[in-house]
């Protein structure tokens, strides 16, 4: 212990030249921040808004804020809550539906599971659904089954699809090999790996996965709602049009008390079911 | 040499199974029964019509062969709604991103251990955040009116709910030595905020406002639909007009966009890690 100190003593005493190193160079860094400047500057400044508008924005939020919930107009609440219960179950199938089928996409898409043309195909499939919007998915859906919550609930499980197949394969990726390694020197198939080493390791991710998507949903459905799918969302479109800002009030408080039940409930669900008990 | 044996392993037998069906079957009816309720159109659920798909099934194929028949004279015409749509995009993440810092830092326990404030910035930011992206672009068009300023607002609005969310539960749950290391050295919570909390987590920060643009880049793209400008208002125009094969190209260019953008942030997101 003494004589390490000493010897550090030592060589800072009889080399005093020692020059510290450089400091790392963040020339790169400052010119990536500028550039990030600049163009956020020249995209400000040439945005179509009138800035000014601001000014009256918070006259206008408390000009609406206490149309809409000075007095809360309650006597839509049934309604309300009919359509509000149509938006859950929209996000409920549209999460069922997305589930059963990106789970075993999912799964052949993982490395080591499918063959590589199919895994390539999968994942460029899965990106390109996620990068096309919800609601354009809607759009092109509504010309077969119409205007109808069953479109919304179509909607929101082709447009899952791309992200919850992603999870699904990354979870898989990411268990460790020793079962899957183990079945197959027991003996077992692909099909053998995927049932007794793939799926019960993987089950608790894909269960609680499963339930962020119906979180998910639920605020989806409310914006298909506006786009005509039903709803909740046509509901608030519909009374927003109409300019009758107490029901409005009251829509909005029925959205974010439901939505943040759901999202309590289906919490706790993910956390118990992830803890494993 | 086979009784010696026998003997013992007839001793340890195997454990009995435990009774998990009772609790399975429990939660399998459960979750069946919640469902059967969804598709009860009596009392809001859905109505399964699977008999529209084998009705109309002809409608949504010429739909979508006409969708795969992009017009590019349209192409022209798409560029300035789009740059408007990049726009509003990147400047609402910004000012997002400015937002974000002080509200995150007010939301964590380690740079806030006022209770009061605390909760008053979480509970203001679920609320916020519990509200759709598109919802607060309708009623904020009502408010201030058609155009990018409700647009900008709303994806203000929805990006400030999602990382202050996930920035400060991520410090919440990280183990923070050196900011008690600062307030046993006397350091105010300003001070520790500024010159420890806000260094360490700033690579968190990059990551959330990466995620945020990229989120906007598509909501940006639909909020034309309720009159929150940029290029969904061109699509909804053109979808109304049944020009299939302008739509399509609206949304190839919108899906090459959100591509390259995704594409993009995994880079800076890998060089920042």
């Amino acid at each position: 212990m003494s004589s390490t100190v000493e010897a550090r003593t030592r060589t800072t005493a009889t080399r005093p030249g020692v020059a510290l190193p450089p400091r790392p160079s963040r020339r790169g860094q400052t010119a990536a921040t500028a550039v990030v400047g600049v163009v956020l500057l020249v995209a400000t400044a040439t945005l179509d808004v009138e800035w000014a508008d601001l000014r009256d924005l918070p006259a206008a939020v408390r000009d609406y804020g206490t149309l809409m919930f000075a007095d809360p107009d309650w006597s839509r609440l049934p309604r309300a809550l009919f359509e509000m219960w149509r938006s859950i179950s929209m996000a409920w199938l549209g999460a069922m539906l997305c589930v059963v089928v990106s789970i075993p996409l999912g799964m052949l898409a993982a490395h080591g599971v499918g063959p590589a043309w199919l895994r390539l195909a999968l994942r460029g499939l899965f990106a390109v659904i996620r990068a096309v919007p919800e609601v354009i998915i809607a759009l092109v859906l509504l010309t077969v089954t119409g205007l109808t919550p069953f479109t919304g609930a179509l909607a929101l499980g082709i447009a899952g699809i791309g992200t919850q197949g992603k999870w699904t394969y990354e979870t898989i990726e990411t268990l460790r090999d020793g079962a899957a390694d183990a079945v197959r020197a027991a003996g077992g198939g692909r099909t053998a790996v995927i049932r007794w080493a793939l799926w019960p390791a993987a089950l608790p991710t894909l269960l609680s996965f499963a339930l962020y998507r119906f979180e998910i949903n639920i605020r989806m459905s409310a914006v298909l709602g506006l786009v005509g799918a039903g709803g909740i969302g046509s509901m608030l479109a519909n009374y927003t049009n109409y300019r009758a800002w107490d029901t409005v009030g009251m829509l909005l408080i029925v959205v974010v008390a439901t939505t943040m039940a759901v999202d309590a409930v289906s919490g706790a669900l993910r956390r118990r079911i992830m803890e494993g008990t | 040499m086979s009784g010696t044996t026998a003997e013992p392993a007839a001793r340890f037998e195997v454990p009995p199974r435990p009774r998990t069906w009772p609790r399975r079957a429990l939660i399998v009816s459960a979750l069946a029964a919640f469902t059967v309720a969804t598709c009860l159109p009596a009392i809001g659920g859905v109505e399964i019509d699977l008999g529209a798909i084998a009705r109309n099934w002809r409608h949504g194929a010429a739909n979508l062969s006409a969708l795969l028949q992009p017009n590019w004279a349209f192409f022209p015409r798409t560029v300035q709604p789009m740059l408007e749509t990049l726009q509003m995009a990147f400047v609402g993440a910004a000012i997002a991103a400015a937002l974000s810092v002080p509200l995150t830092l007010w939301a964590a326990r380690p740079t806030n251990p006022n209770i009061l404030t605390r909760s008053a910035v979480r509970a203001v930011v679920n609320v916020f955040r519990a509200v759709p992206d598109l919802v607060w672009a309708t009623i904020l068009v009502a408010m201030v009116g058609v155009g990018a300023l409700p647009g900008l607002l709303a994806l203000v609005l929805f990006n400030v709910g999602i990382v202050v969310k996930l920035v400060s539960e991520a410090i919440d749950s990280a183990e923070h030595p050196y900011l008690e290391a600062a307030r046993a050295g006397g350091a105010t919570q300003h001070q520790i905020n500024r010159t420890l909390a806000l260094p360490q987590n700033l690579p968190l920060f990059l990551n959330q406002w990466l995620y945020a643009l990229e989120l906007n880049v598509r909501i940006s793209a639909i909020l034309g639909i309720v009159g929150a400008g940029g290029i969904g208002r061109l699509l909804d125009e053109r979808f109304g007009f049944f020009a299939y094969g302008d739509v399509s190209v609206i949304i190839l260019e919108i899906l090459v966009v959100v591509l390259v953008i995704e594409a993009a942030s995994n880079i800076l997101r890998r060089r920042l890690a």
